[in-house]
């Protein structure tokens, strides 16, 4: 891999127009990531995802440079409608299109510029690829006192030419001082047995709200990792959904940084799953300063051979006195060959703060099914209907109504 | 309607009921009697389906064998259990769930499915009649309802489907005097020549309300006296030790 790594860096290098410090910035990651590889289930984090097996047992043979020249039509029927919203599309990771034509051309600006990442500071060898081999990137900035008129659509869409690729993207928003941003993530994958590196930061100044609604619901065989980081300044707000269906494996890392006071972070997600998927929501949340709250909630239903995992890390500085720290996960396991493995981490150095986690996991009632089952519903109507019920209440937890009939729409909840 | 004869039940090689023989004819208001463990709510659930139990005998309904029957087709011939302990199903709406069983068993009989204005019509109607509080149509199915208010669910449920054959298995425990003669004159208003009932019991109480046309007492997994309305005079005198 070592080879064919260094081969296509220069290949990635040759193709864009990038300044000496920042190639010099990129050799130094590649470096990094060369030296332990993708992680496996040595490393605590990812000791119920080996990821290194996961690449290798589905992917025959990775390659790390894609060619960006070609261009494709996408149809439009491929996106949302009747749903007003701007949008950013991505086609096999290629910015394709840019569009935020409800918005003040003023209060939004966008660079892509890729010598203006930069370092992120984070130990995380996925970050260090991604860094190293970067070739599509946007950054947005919100400007003060700004609430977008309508949702930002954010596509991933693939087709078949993407095979047995690595792709790294990454996206950084900043949410200036009392600005708001309601954001989707919409995967739509025809290709597959690749590996996406999708990297979202996001800065959230004093009172600005960032909701964020990801959405992997399309059956494709394709291994991804999601990481999030989200730095939040005092009284903000952060609200993360997850809807995890679609793909063969999923590692969403969401790291929340409570720097300001105050502010506040909210994780919601889902994992659905069937056949011998794999999907794993991983969080990382770290109280800095006082008062300031954080709540999850994960919901996991597994059927056939499938896999989901929940690693919830609740972190609370000495200084972050009055911390509101909540996490439950819940699982049901639909099948004798499904596995669902919940590790919640509570590490607190304050003496002022509740915290309380908890995780069941279980499978369906059988006497709730002879009731409704009696009631002239079929077993499969049955099954279905105590599904969604379970699943509900994440779904409910999701504030804006305009989005939250939309998801339950995509995922076919009745209420 | 309904015709049960040598009736065996086990379940984990315990013999409950032992050779139970019953015939229930269209319009017919049964009351089956018993003391605890007797075997009453075993025959409420052989009869509407419920896995687990080894059976033997023969029951029909309406001349066809209902043994091999699924639960749901058991529901769409016509036959309605109401729950001893109705369950509480989180994060399914109530109002959905009894359009969704309304239109299951339409379906299933080929008559047209109700939209949701019909639909709502219907089940405003019915809860007026019950004097349930429609707000409660729109809370999840039986969460957080009260032992009377599940039970006028079980009421309601039935009024909607208007079964052939309605079994209430110990509909009256737990509901105060006021809740058993709103649910009493729910089952009055549902009486008619086409449709039955059975209605399994503990206590005599209920029967003041509906009135039944034969009584009978099951003891041990079977029954062991069958009379009119006045047996259940007797048995609330004399107690169930004398039949044992």
């Amino acid at each position: 891999m070592e080879e064919q790594l260094k081969i296509d860096f220069d290949k990635v290098i040759k193709g864009l127009k990038l300044s000496d410090e920042n190639i010099k910035f990129r050799r130094k990651n590649l470096n990094e990531f060369i030296k332990s590889g993708f992680p496996n289930r040595r490393k605590e984090e990812w000791k119920f995802s080996d990821l290194n097996q996961i690449i290798n047992s589905n992917i025959k043979e990775l390659t790390f440079f894609n060619d960006f020249s070609k261009s494709f039509h996408v149809e439009d029927s491929i996106y949302i409608n009747n749903f007003e919203h701007n949008k950013i599309v991505f086609i096999n990771n290629s910015i394709s299109k840019i569009d935020f034509s409800y918005e003040k051309k003023d209060k939004i600006e966008i660079i892509e510029n890729l010598n203006s990442t930069k370092d992120n500071n984070q130990t995380n060898t996925l970050v260090s690829l991604n860094n190293a081999l970067l070739a599509n990137y946007v950054k947005i900035t919100i400007k003060q006192n700004y609430s977008l008129n309508k949702p930002l659509i954010i596509y991933n869409i693939t087709n078949k030419e993407l095979d047995s690729k690595t792709i790294n993207l990454r996206t950084d928003i900043t949410l200036e001082e009392n600005s708001s941003l309601k954001l989707i993530n919409i995967a739509n994958d025809d290709s597959a047995n690749n590996f996406f590196n999708i990297h979202q930061n996001f800065k959230i100044d004093k009172d600005a709200i960032l909701k964020n609604y990801k959405i992997d619901s399309k059956d494709n065989l394709n291994i991804k990792y999601f990481f999030n980081n989200i730095d939040l300044g005092n009284n903000s707000l952060a609200e993360t959904f997850v809807f995890s269906k679609g793909s063969k494996f999923i590692k969403n890392e969401i790291n929340c940084n409570l720097n300001g006071e105050h502010s506040s972070a909210f994780i919601n997600g889902i994992i659905n799953l069937d056949k011998s998927k794999h999907h794993e929501i991983k969080t990382n949340i770290n109280h800095l300063a006082e008062n300031t709250k954080s709540y999850q909630l994960i919901k996991c239903v597994l059927n056939d051979a499938s896999k989901g995992v929940y690693q919830g890390k609740i972190f609370v500085n000495p200084e972050a006195q009055k911390t509101d720290g909540y996490q439950l996960s819940k699982a049901l396991l639909l099948s004798d060959n499904t596995e669902f493995d919940a590790k919640p981490e509570l590490e607190i150095y304050a003496d002022d703060v509740k915290c309380s986690h908890g995780s069941t996991s279980g499978t369906l009632d059988e006497d709730s099914i002879f009731y409704l089952m009696s009631r002239g519903l079929s077993h499969k109507q049955s099954r279905e209907l105590l599904i969604n019920g379970f699943l509900l209440d994440v779904v409910e937890k999701i504030t804006d109504i305009e989005i939250k009939n939309f998801i339950k729409n995509i995922m076919g909840i009745k209420e | 309607m309904l015709k049960i004869e040598d009736l065996k039940a086990s379940i984990d090689n315990k013999d409950i009921l032992k050779g139970l023989n019953l015939e229930i004819k269209a319009g017919e208001v049964h009351a089956i009697m018993g003391p605890n463990g007797s075997g009453k709510s075993t025959l409420s659930n052989v009869l509407s389906g419920k896995k687990g139990y080894e059976i033997s005998g023969k029951v029909t309904f309406e001349e066809k064998n209902l043994l091999n029957l699924e639960v749901e087709e058991r529901a769409h011939k016509g036959i309605f259990l109401a729950f001893q302990y109705p369950l509480e199903i989180p994060g399914v709406n109530t109002n959905i769930f009894l359009k969704t069983s309304l239109n299951a068993i339409k379906k299933s009989r080929g008559e047209k499915e109700l939209d949701a204005i019909e639909f709502l019509k219907l089940v405003k109607q019915k809860a007026l009649d019950l004097k349930f509080d429609e707000k409660i149509l729109s809370r999840q199915l039986n969460v957080g309802f009260s032992g009377g208010e599940k039970k006028k669910n079980e009421i309601l449920q039935m009024s909607i489907l208007n079964p052939k054959l309605s079994i209430l298995d110990e509909t009256d425990s737990g509901l105060d005097i006021d809740a058993l003669k709103i649910v009493s004159e729910g089952v009055n208003a549902l009486r008619n020549k086409k449709s039955s009932f059975l209605i399994i019991t503990h206590y005599q109480r209920i029967l003041d309300y509906i009135k039944p046309d034969f009584v009978h007492v099951l003891i041990n997994g079977k029954i062991v006296k069958s009379g009119g309305s006045e047996l259940a005079q007797e048995l609330e005198k004399k107690g169930y030790e004398k039949f044992n």
